[in-house]
């Protein structure tokens, strides 16, 4: 009893802080200055200056539209490689887990090829290859995330493979894709919902990372990971140009990680299930940070 | 010994499929490392003569025979921008990237049976709910800030360690933690919660009765069968060290693999990049191998069916 009560106070918290995250980067640039307008004769004005709430950087610009116009860009292309990682994710974990012998043995192989490359050396290698955009960044992210959440989807359509629901519509003459999509596929849908903020959070780290090592968005584009590569030569003059968008990035983090949490709390009531799902997916994800 | 040659055969099957990818990708749409070596004005038959020491102006398959003639005895050609053999760059990388890996390994590793054995004797005490606060900290927190945070705090204001660099032991210590603190939030969770179901087996209460004390209760018999499940995260945890060390050696001036990828990047230096890529790759590769070996060495109840 106590548990959920919990988990329904950390969802109801960790949603309400998400969607005015989501507020000020969306509306936010509306009401803010523009996050390129540079004044040299503004720069490096400390937070809680008059007029910057957060400072300006080493161009005088302000430091709180640029937070709320990178954040723009980092929710939306961490939202669209969260998407394009699940979906695929979720194909390839129903092939993998499936009887289809060839092509789960060949999805097998694909996850442990990916997994066996760490993804900031597969950014490296994409981007020498064209120049980084917006499309390559979500692709890179999606490339790099798929495989975990494709096995966790494998691990489930296993467990759920010989319950007696998939052996009962096996007999009624249910077909292997059948029982794959209209049988096993509802089963997953609270695993997929669980692991959807996580894989959020772990796309937002993903982009700030390649952002930072230049692999990502570019300036003059703000973007959480570009302002850090920007602040960090400032680091002994100017705290604030990296304290700031280090610290969004672990809010946003820790706030989605909470949304999965909860909603974790409220899907599975069984503890088990869900430490052991939480801990492999975490164990997974973790492997491309 | 099935179970052995399949686990081997795939790996080399990984580690081929990686290279031969990453050769013939590389050239296909990379730029021209000729452009980018000879300066902005050069004119045709410079770049052409630095084509041909390149080894560019020949045919794609050409260049590939060569590179596997170079394999067998052990060159990954010679680098455009050095000059040298890429095997001189990259193994001296290598070593101050795996040095700094395992630095940073044995740091989390400590950490997380120190954490998560107390925070599971407690699952509500202080202890535990610290360990948790630093679990989502950790996993929230992008590693090169958590870096960029040592720097400013130990090196600009304490001025206690140096700030980049590899000159000595004391330049690992802030890289190592930073790296050893990504990792742990798994390793803790991992642990935390696998001794917390050791806690209820019975040999603990066997060994209760026998009267013998806590600390060794936990550290000597729970920890020895609680310890399995934590291998397996240290196998993941390989990549994410190896990846993340690329993040740690750019923060902290490093001169590792990653440091090294990005300046074969920024030059197209395909002998470099590729040879980074293929290094690095085996090793992640093999580091899982030997682990999965070790696994079924340790627990024999584990065989590849159980595995999966």
């Amino acid at each position: 009893m106590k548990k959920s009560y919990q988990g329904r106070i950390l969802l109801l918290l960790s949603t309400s802080m998400m969607i005015l995250i989501m507020f000020v980067c969306l509306v936010g640039p509306f009401f803010l200055p523009d996050p390129l307008a540079f004044d040299l004769s503004a720069a490096f004005r400390t937070p809680l200056s008059a007029d910057h709430l957060f400072g300006t950087d080493a161009l005088g610009r302000d430091n709180l539209s640029r937070i709320a116009s990178g954040g723009r860009v980092s929710l939306m292309v961490s939202i669209l490689g969260m998407l394009g990682s699940l979906t695929i994710g979720t194909i390839m974990g129903l092939i993998s887990g499936s009887q289809f012998r060839i092509l789960a043995y060949v999805s097998d192989r694909l996850i442990d090829v990916q997994m066996a490359f760490p993804y900031i050396l597969l950014a490296i290698v994409v981007v020498s290859i064209t120049s980084s955009s917006l499309p390559i960044l979500v692709l890179l992210m999606v490339l790099a995330g798929w495989p975990s959440a494709a096995r966790v989807i494998r691990s489930i359509v296993l467990s759920e493979r010989p319950k007696d629901y998939v052996k009962a519509a096996q007999i009624v003459g249910a077909d292997q894709k059948r029982v794959l999509i209209r049988y096993i596929g509802p089963a997953l849908i609270p695993a997929i919902l669980t692991i959807a903020p996580l894989q959020a959070s772990a796309m937002i780290v993903m982009e700030a990372t390649l952002s930072f090592l230049g692999l990502g968005v570019q300036p003059p584009t703000p973007s959480w990971g570009g302002m850090l590569l920007d602040g960090k030569v400032y680091l002994s003059q100017a705290w604030w140009l990296t304290t700031i968008p280090g610290l969004a990035i672990a809010i946003t983090c820790a706030t989605l990680i909470g949304i999965g949490e909860g909603l974790s709390r409220k899907l599975h009531g069984d503890r088990s299930r869900r430490i052991d799902l939480e801990s492999n997916f975490i164990s997974k994800l973790s492997n491309k940070k | 010994m099935r179970f052995l040659f399949s686990r081997v055969a795939s790996a080399l099957v990984i580690v081929i499929g990686i290279t031969v990818s990453v050769f013939f990708i590389l050239r296909v749409t990379a730029g021209d490392p000729a452009r980018i070596r000879g300066n902005l004005f050069a004119n045709n038959d410079v770049l052409e003569s630095y084509r041909r020491q390149f080894g560019t102006d020949r045919s794609m398959i050409d260049q590939f025979v060569t590179f596997l003639g170079g394999l067998t005895h052990g060159s990954l050609g010679d680098s455009f921008r050095y000059q040298q053999p890429v095997t001189s760059l990259v193994l001296p990388a290598l070593q101050n990237t795996l040095i700094l890996a395992m630095c940073a390994l044995f740091i989390s590793i400590s950490l997380a049976i120190l954490l998560g054995t107390f925070s599971a004797r407690k699952p509500n005490g202080y202890f535990a709910r610290g360990s948790a606060f630093i679990a989502i900290v950790g996993q929230s927190a992008p590693l090169f800030w958590v870096g960029l945070i040592l720097i400013f705090v130990f090196s600009v204001n304490l001025g206690w360690f140096p700030s980049g660099g590899f000159n000595g032991f004391v330049d690992l210590i802030l890289p190592s933690f930073t790296l050893a603190f990504s990792i742990l939030p798994s390793q803790m969770r991992i642990l935390a919660a696998s001794v917390r179901t050791e806690l209820d087996e019975d040999y603990v209460k066997t060994v209760h009765a026998f009267g013998i004390q806590k600390w060794r209760i936990y550290f000597i018999h729970v920890l020895r069968n609680a310890c399995l499940p934590l291998l397996t995260v240290v196998g993941n945890d390989m990549g994410v060290l190896l990846g993340g060390s690329i993040v740690a050696e750019v923060v902290f001036n490093f001169p590792g693999i990653g440091s090294l990828a990005l300046v074969g990047l920024n030059a197209a230096d395909y002998p470099l990049l590729q040879g980074v890529t293929i290094v690095a790759a085996s090793t992640f590769v093999m580091v899982n191998l030997a682990i999965d070996l070790l696994y079924t060495i340790i627990n024999p109840r584990v065989r590849l069916g159980a595995l999966s």
